[in-house]
């Protein structure tokens, strides 16, 4: 097998991704399972609250579990894309022997094992939490609810995205391996691309323009670095904003959600960023870059697109909260005021200033371990 | 000139013995080619006297400065100052064109006419192609300009030409050749082809991490009368 279970181990991304997604939607989906039979016990006074209560639980699952469904897919995409650059060597090489295209993919459905992990885990765990979750959303007036099993949820929320995701995997493979076996092992793409020559460039210093045209040739990485800026600023100033507005258990939870998803993100993005670059960096070391030359060339590029990313993230939760807080209040009647939270917003960028600080000076340490006689020894 | 005395370099916690008490002396604007098979040593050795690495045991001086006694960082300053490299497999940064790839040599040394050195390994008209729209031969060039606009001291070379074919091989060796006679700084270059040796001052020849022979050709030869 091309692509071994310790392979798919290493894709652990998917598998948070995935369990954050499961977790959230088992509890909210199950309880709005549990509560939408219950509809005619319901007392005209209390029935502004159900619905209210009927509203987060789809506005939740909706927003949670639909955007992190998303992103596990962009994932899983990305880990298969990457993965298929790192091995191109051994995959061009069993397509070369005369492997198949659907042979070869076929053992990428070895990945769709992470979401199922992560799916099983997020199902597994939600439902121990599940009378907790319970009691935190009980309200006075509303019957009690037992919890009580949906196979159909087990169905949607761990079979159904594990299979999605193994086709997924295998579809992807295909479509990627649809190259001549030499271009797989060179890296090379299958039809040269018509390179636009800027003869009117402005001469830019080199350093300058090493940073741009690296983040030119690299946007899945800007994506993935500006996506978990985005996370870390719109989940923290969610979480901590909504303590006042929902449970604290749901604000940690978001926070906790937040957090995981913007260090697995910034991880794989920085990760990728280092390998991908690490030819580069090591001749710059050889040639003799200071490590301040090789951190302006290679990392400063990406900080304008941290900061767009926290920046988004910060209207994006603004403007979701305010969504929620309509939607919802408005089932209950009484809309609470609800403004920008400005200390919030700062504590978020201090932390954001100190985490993204750190996790650069780690990598830029880990580059500066690149060994340059690397590029003396490979061929 | 470059100093080596009784280096000595292990691999796989000292299970494996590369340079074994190894010692020579290359004088500035000497040409230098280091000859040896695979797994002789040779590249290991170009590492050392190039500060791309350090040795195990005995010195190795550069310029009046020893390498063996410095820090990572003084290691690097003493390879942006001192030293340029050419690279069998070129080695180019494929997301900068033929200009940018030479300027990242030129930022080192401040050398605004790195365009002239363009022009003159004759890739002028191709000063804003992509690495990948080059040949090998091309993309030596521009690996050649890049050295070179880095105004190095010393030149290292590993088997320039190793990757070519023999029509370009020779060309590209030519220019080596002129361009070290033309500038006069010091070459050492690595390779296991015995014919290009007949080019070089001095020649070293190694096995199984030892200097066996080291001697002068009376009679050197250019690119285009060697055997290939």
């Amino acid at each position: 097998m091309l692509v071994s279970v310790k392979d798919s181990i290493k894709f652990i991304g998917v598998t948070v991704v995935c369990f954050c997604a499961v977790f959230v939607c088992t509890f909210f989906l199950n309880y709005y399972l549990d509560i939408v039979p219950l509809e005619a016990d319901i007392s005209e006074d209390v029935m502004p609250l159900y619905k209210a209560q009927l509203a987060t639980a789809q506005m939740t699952c909706g927003i949670t579990g639909g955007f992190l469904s998303v992103i596990a897919v962009i994932m899983l995409l990305f880990y298969i894309k990457l993965y298929i650059d790192a091995h191109g060597k051994e995959i061009g090489t069993f397509k070369a022997m005369g492997y198949s295209d659907s042979e070869i993919a076929g053992s990428f459905t070895v990945f769709g094992l992470g979401a199922f992990i992560g799916c099983a885990l997020g199902f597994g765990i939600g439902w121990t939490f599940m009378p907790t979750i319970y009691n935190q959303l009980a309200i006075d007036g509303l019957p009690e609810i037992t919890v009580r099993f949906h196979p159909s949820l087990l169905f949607a929320l761990v079979v159904a995205p594990a299979v999605v995701f193994t086709v997924l995997a295998y579809v992807y493979g295909i479509i990627i391996l649809r190259k001549p076996a030499l271009a797989i092992m060179r890296g090379t793409p299958t039809k040269t691309k018509k390179v636009k020559h800027k003869t009117d460039a402005k001469n830019r210093p080199f350093l300058k323009e090493f940073c741009l045209s690296a983040l030119g040739s690299k946007k899945t990485l800007v994506f993935w670095i500006t996506f978990s800026c985005f996370c870390f600023s719109a989940m923290v100033q969610m979480g901590l904003s909504m303590e006042n507005l929902a449970s604290g258990t749901m604000a940690v939870m978001i926070l906790i959600i937040g957090l995981v998803l913007a260090f697995i993100s910034m991880f794989m993005a920085m990760t990728s960023l280092v390998k991908e670059n690490a030819k580069n960096i090591a001749v710059m070391k050889a040639m003799g870059f200071s490590v301040r030359e090789r951190f302006a060339a290679v990392f400063v590029g990406y900080i304008p697109f941290a900061v767009l990313g926290f920046a988004i993230g910060t209207v994006y939760q603004f403007g979701l909260l305010q969504l929620m807080i309509n939607v919802i209040f408005n089932a209950v009647g009484e809309i609470p005021a609800y403004t920008f939270d400005v200390p919030v917003f700062f504590y978020t960028l201090f932390m954001f200033a100190v985490a993204y600080s750190a996790v650069f000076a780690v990598y830029l340490i880990k580059t500066n371990r690149i060994p340059v006689k690397m590029i003396m020894t490979e061929n | 000139m470059i100093t080596a005395e009784n280096i000595t370099k292990t691999y796989n916690n000292g299970k494996t013995e590369v340079l074994r008490d190894v010692s020579l002396e290359i004088v500035d604007g000497e040409f230098v080619v280091i000859l040896g098979a695979s797994g002789s040593g040779k590249t290991t050795l170009m590492n050392v006297l190039s500060g791309l690495e350090k040795a195990d045991g005995g010195t190795v001086t550069a310029n009046g400065k020893n390498l063996s006694e410095m820090t990572e960082k003084q290691l690097t300053a003493f390879r942006r100052e001192y030293v340029g490299f050419i690279f069998q497999q070129y080695y180019l940064l494929p997301h900068l064109n033929v200009e940018n790839n030479v300027k990242m040599g030129a930022h080192l040394a401040k050398n605004d006419a790195y365009r002239e050195i363009i022009a003159a390994v004759g890739l002028e008209s191709k000063l804003k192609s992509m690495p990948s729209e080059l040949s090998g031969g091309e993309q030596q060039r521009v690996c050649i300009a890049r050295a070179l606009a880095k105004k190095p001291s010393v030149l290292f070379l590993d088997e320039p030409t190793g990757a070519l074919d023999e029509k370009t091989g020779r060309e590209i060796l030519d220019y080596i050749l002129r361009e070290k006679e033309k500038q006069g700084f010091t070459a050492v270059m690595v390779t296991h082809n015995q014919n290009i040796a007949e080019t070089a001052q001095t020649v070293i020849r190694m096995n199984s991490g030892k200097i066996v022979q080291r001697y002068e050709n009376r009679a050197r030869k250019t690119a285009y009368e060697i055997g290939w």
